[in-house]
């Protein structure tokens, strides 16, 4: 894995001209245009044993303009195409909603909704194996924060690179990662920690900062603001690759939590065509488990019916399919119960700090050697 | 209606006021709802019958108010004949017990008991008296003057009466014929299923020969609802002709009223003359069968021999009786009444031929619509009439309803949640039963009661209109597909080859077999219109032929073909195929050419044809048209070949009875011997090619 996955430009727009070439190429033939890409559900992704991570098998699906749906869709990609290689050529980016808002102009091939326009965006990634960040697409999504001592060198809009440590150099609020992550706009220059930490909830990487957990245990401390955003899963990715060091994850115990830890660990579905630079196959899962809630006898909720549904469908998704996930779902399911973290609170605002989490990190089972 | 003999005159007579205190609840008076609705009803119906009867257009204004407490005021005013001054304390302070129960023919008037029970109601809950303004076309003035009720003597009290010339307070101009009531009366206007408007505007549908307005007004003034129905047609209804009872539908009191009445000297002519239905030879029959002289004196038959001759009227071979007693309101009129009522996108109509029950001829007429802004969620709306009257309470044990439940909805294209019940979606449903003798569930008239026939008959209008709906859906989705499928390969396909084209740097590809790959089929468009400098109706029809193959075909247009609907200009010609089916052969269709026939007609008006089928002749199926069945073709010529006989032979013979039987039997000969009735819309075979 190079530092920079980021492609020259010439290669992006040869990709994405190949898609347009399969639509000419199927017309030249007097047949219906079509595009071709994977089938991007659960039942498509396999573990890659080469690069560590879970990626879209073989099944391809074929769009084709046989129906007046797929047409449009096919007529879309190309006033992207044509849009990301004008952007490409002037230098410019846009986000994903300016996008949107573009194809107001885009007649016959505008989008009815955001969420299609960022689909087609995903779709192309996939098909021409390029990043939205090759195409000059930016999510609106915030990136996560980050707390502890280590110190990253990011170049702003001057173009003048700036060192930040992430411990004596920012508020309470901690450093903001960029959408862009990538070398030409983030180094990674030193650190003094063991480990870092990612936390789901605000409220728990506040109490952690509160307590001065990111000194005591010399760790970094991310938010992940709920399902991380890519930038958030690329600079844990480096982290661990260019520094070495390991990642914990710390969250609710639910079973949509679990698929936060999933997407970091192994891919997200939606992303699998770029898990290998996203996903930190070391990480580790630190809680709260299943067991936690009967060992540590948390406060509990009873599961909802998507709950339950979720957790049904995890035990058929391949990226649980380990002996230690199937137990801890199976356990869920039987105690028909989820607990967030802050119910630790229940004995006491320190005992996250002093009791929880030193107790987790030490198991032999974390293998930290904490 | 039969059922209520008139008290003979000798009879003890009830103190009126108890006999409307006792009987309120089937005389309509029973809610403060109920109340108004009944009021307006007895109104309007007896305009609408006068109007009818005196052939006049209708023009119904009805106009509530609310005054102090729960009391309103009710004025409703026509363009009728208006009453004889001599008679308006007839019509207003009598209950009209027995005044037409010998007639036997279709009237609106055989529920409650007319516009006394108004004044009656009026009386009692108000104290008040009913001013009525009555102006007769010859007189030069109109008549002022005020009812109460003596309801110790079943009379009308008159007061202030005087003559003045009328003059409507809106218009300003004097009236020249009509009459208008006044009266207020305890009760409460409510909205919806169950209202004055839902009332009227039912009747509007049935009645579309009328214009009904309604005005309701708060106590300030200001207009709460308001409702304007005009006429959609100038045809009045047709006259209909009183019969006589037949012997099917009599009971022994009946049988022996009559008897004791009858002016014949013999039992032959008794018969013979008294009802409907019995020739020479039939009565003589039911004499011999009865085991009685024909010369007996009708006036000496005892009860046990009036038994045996009511038992003999079924052993005997009768004809039916005549069906023009009956007036039914005809497939276009309920059409236009509909749409009049309801904005829809679709609506179908069936008028069965009338058809007799235990002795009373009776008729059943249809109406479907479907789409438009109706709710899509909810049960759809039934309607139902008796005899052109909204029977708006009881629906749950209404036969008409029950027949509606009756039909496998599901297959037709509405929810029917369970399969059964009133089936769901954004349709309304009319049911109209038109006959001599509606039987009610109870004296209230709302809720007609169980009869194995008529509920049949029902249930196949029902059939009929069903099979129209479905065919409806059928081709909206078939059209929305191809109207897809046409921006597919007109817009966005070639959008797809310049864009890609430009973005790559070459040449734009040759789209012609794509197309053709894309859409491999004949696609059928017909586009219905209305061209109105000429006053036409319009239709175009093209075949575009997106297959790699040239093909031939003879399209068949269904219209609808009458006496006084022609067809105006036809440059293809053709030819006809059928009553209303015109064929045109087509030159071959080479693969993405298209061919256009277009026709106009003459004879309707805007709105009247808003939707056609299209058939077809040759190999390969065509999206949008259907492979004609030339086996029903066939069946169908045959019998409009049979139709035209029956009438060469209708004409030649004058003799009524002759003419009677032969068109009462016919529908029954045709049954029989040929299945279902063979119409245009089953001459489709394979329903499911293009689905």
């Amino acid at each position: 894995m190079s530092s920079s996955r980021s492609k020259p430009k010439e290669d992006v727009i040869e990709a994405l001209h190949n898609v347009a070439a399969e639509m000419h190429d199927k017309m030249l033939k007097g047949v219906a245009p079509t595009m071709t890409l994977p089938v991007r559900t659960k039942t498509n992704i396999g573990f890659d044993d080469r690069l560590g991570v879970y990626k879209y098998g073989k099944k391809k699906t074929v769009r084709d303009a046989t129906s007046l749906g797929s047409a449009r869709q096919l007529l879309r990609s190309l006033h992207v195409t044509e849009f990301i290689e004008e952007m490409i050529n002037s230098g410019k980016s846009s986000t994903l909603r300016e996008m949107y808002y573009i194809s107001e102009a885009w007649g016959n091939g505008k989008f009815h909704s955001q969420n299609e326009s960022n689909n087609l965006a995903e779709d192309l990634e996939i098909v021409t194996k390029c990043l939205r960040e090759d195409f000059k697409l930016r999510p609106e999504e915030d990136g996560a924060r980050i707390i502890g001592n280590v110190t990253f060198e990011e170049r702003n809009r001057r173009g003048d690179w700036m060192r930040i440590n992430c411990r004596d150099d920012v508020g309470d609020s901690g450093y903001g990662v960029p959408y862009n992550v990538e070398s030409e706009k983030l180094r990674l220059v030193d650190e003094d920690i063991d480990f870092v930490m990612a936390i789901e909830t605000g409220g728990m990487f506040d109490r952690l900062i509160e307590n001065g957990f990111d000194e005591e245990a010399r760790c970094a401390l991310i938010h992940l603001k709920g399902q991380p955003a890519r930038s958030t899963r690329r600079i844990m990715r480096r982290m661990s690759d260019e520094w070495g060091k390991p990642i914990v994850v710390f969250t609710d115990c639910d079973p949509w939590s679990f698929r936060i830890f999933a997407s970091i660990a192994y891919g997200a579905i939606k992303t699998a065509h770029i898990s290998e630079y996203l996903a930190t196959k070391g990480a580790i899962y630190l809680g709260i488990t299943a067991d936690d809630i009967l060992a540590y006898d948390l406060p509990s909720d009873d599961l909802s019916k998507q709950d339950t549904g979720a957790l049904e469908a995890e035990l058929s998704d391949p990226r649980f399919s380990s002996g230690w996930w199937q137990q801890q779902i199976e356990l869920m399911q039987e105690l028909g119960k989820k607990s967030e973290q802050q119910s630790l609170a229940k004995y006491g605002l320190d005992f996250v700090t002093d009791t929880y989490l030193p107790e987790k990190l030490g198991h032999p089972d974390v293998g930290l050697g904490y | 209606m039969s059922e209520e003999n008139p008290p003979p005159g000798k009879q003890k007579q009830i103190a009126i006021s108890e006999f409307f205190e006792k009987n309120k609840h089937f005389l309509g008076f029973d809610s403060l709802q109920r109340s108004l609705i009944t009021a307006v009803k007895e109104a309007v119906d007896n305009s609408l019958d006068a109007c009818e009867e005196e052939r006049i257009l209708p023009d119904i204004k009805v106009e509530i108010n609310r005054l102090k407490g729960d009391q309103l005021e009710m004025i409703s005013q026509d363009n009728g004949p208006g009453i004889p001054r001599g008679a308006i304390e007839h019509v207003f302070g009598k209950f009209l017990l027995g005044s037409r129960f010998h007639a036997i023919r279709q009237t609106r008037g055989q529920q409650g008991i007319g516009i006394t029970g108004v004044v009656m109601y009026s009386q009692l809950t108000t104290g008040g008296k009913t001013s009525v303004i009555s102006k007769v076309k010859e007189d030069s003035s109109a008549v002022y003057v005020d009812l109460g009720i003596d309801t110790r003597k079943n009379k009308a009290i008159k007061s202030g009466e005087r003559r003045d010339v009328w003059i409507d307070e809106v218009t300003g101009e004097e009236v020249a014929q009509g009459l208008k009531i006044r009266t207020e009366m305890k009760a409460k206007y409510q909205r919806g299923r169950q209202s004055v408007y839902q009332y009227l505007r039912m009747t509007s549908i049935v009645n579309p020969h009328a214009s009904i307005s309604l005005v309701v007004r708060d106590r300030g003034g200001e207009v709460i609802e308001e409702g304007h129905w005009p006429r959609t047609t100038d045809r009045l209804p047709t006259v209909v002709k009183e019969i006589k009872p037949h012997p099917h539908g009599i009971h022994l009191g009946t049988l022996q009223r009559m008897l004791r009445e009858a002016e014949e000297r013999k039992m032959t002519s008794f018969l013979r003359h008294n009802f409907s239905g019995v020739s020479m030879r039939a009565a003589r029959d039911i004499l011999g069968k009865s085991e009685l002289e024909e010369s007996r004196q009708p006036r000496r038959i005892k009860a046990e021999e009036a038994q045996r001759v009511l038992d003999c009227f079924q052993k005997v071979k009768l004809l039916n009786p005549p069906t023009d007693c009956l007036s039914p309101i005809e497939d276009l009129l309920i059409k236009k009444g509909l749409s009049k009522a309801i904005d829809s996108r679709f609506a179908s109509t069936v008028t069965r031929e009338p058809r007799v029950s235990q002795g009373n001829p009776f008729q059943i007429e249809v109406g479907l619509v479907f789409g438009g802004d109706m709710a899509a969620d909810g049960p759809i709306e039934i309607l139902r009439f008796a005899n052109r009257v909204p029977l708006m309470y009881q629906q749950g044990g209404c036969l008409l309803t029950k027949a509606i439940e009756a039909v496998d909805w599901k297959r037709y294209g509405l929810d029917q949640p369970g399969g059964k019940g009133i089936p769901k979606g954004p349709a309304a449903v009319l049911v109209h039963l038109a006959s001599t003798n509606v039987q009610f569930t109870s004296e209230a008239k709302e809720a007609v009661a169980t009869n194995e026939e008529v509920l049949e008959e029902i249930r196949r209008a029902l059939l009929e209109v069903g099979r129209g709906l479905k065919g409806h859906l059928k081709k909206s989705s078939q059209r929305k597909k191809a109207r897809e499928k046409f921006e597919l390969i007109n817009i966005i396909l070639p959008e797809i080859s310049k864009k890609s084209s430009e973005i790559l740097d070459r040449e734009e590809p040759d789209l012609a077999p794509v197309i053709t790959q894309i859409m491999n089929a004949v696609f059928c468009e017909e586009e219905l219109g209305w061209d109105s400098g000429r006053k036409l109706a319009t239709c175009s029809i093209t075949v575009f032929n997106y297959t790699a193959r040239a093909r031939a075909y003879t399209l068949l247009a269904k219209w609808p073909e009458s006496e006084s609907v022609r067809m105006e200009d036809n440059p293809l010609g053709g030819r006809k195929e059928a009553r209303g089916l015109w064929a045109w052969r087509l030159d071959t269709l080479d693969p993405g050419s298209s061919a256009t026939i277009s026709f106009t007609l003459s004879g309707l008006s805007k709105g009247d044809w808003n939707d056609t089928e299209i058939f077809f002749r040759g190999n390969g199926d065509i999206i949008g048209a259907n492979r004609i069945d030339e086996k029903l073709l066939e069946e169908m010529r045959n019998r409009e070949a049979l139709d035209a006989a029956v009438e060469e032979v209708q004409s030649k013979e004058d003799a009524v009875v002759a003419s009677l039987s032969e068109r009462v039997d016919y529908p029954d000969k045709i049954d029989s011997r040929e299945g279902p009735e063979p119409d245009l819309g089953s001459l489709v075979i394979d329903q499911g090619v293009d689905e």
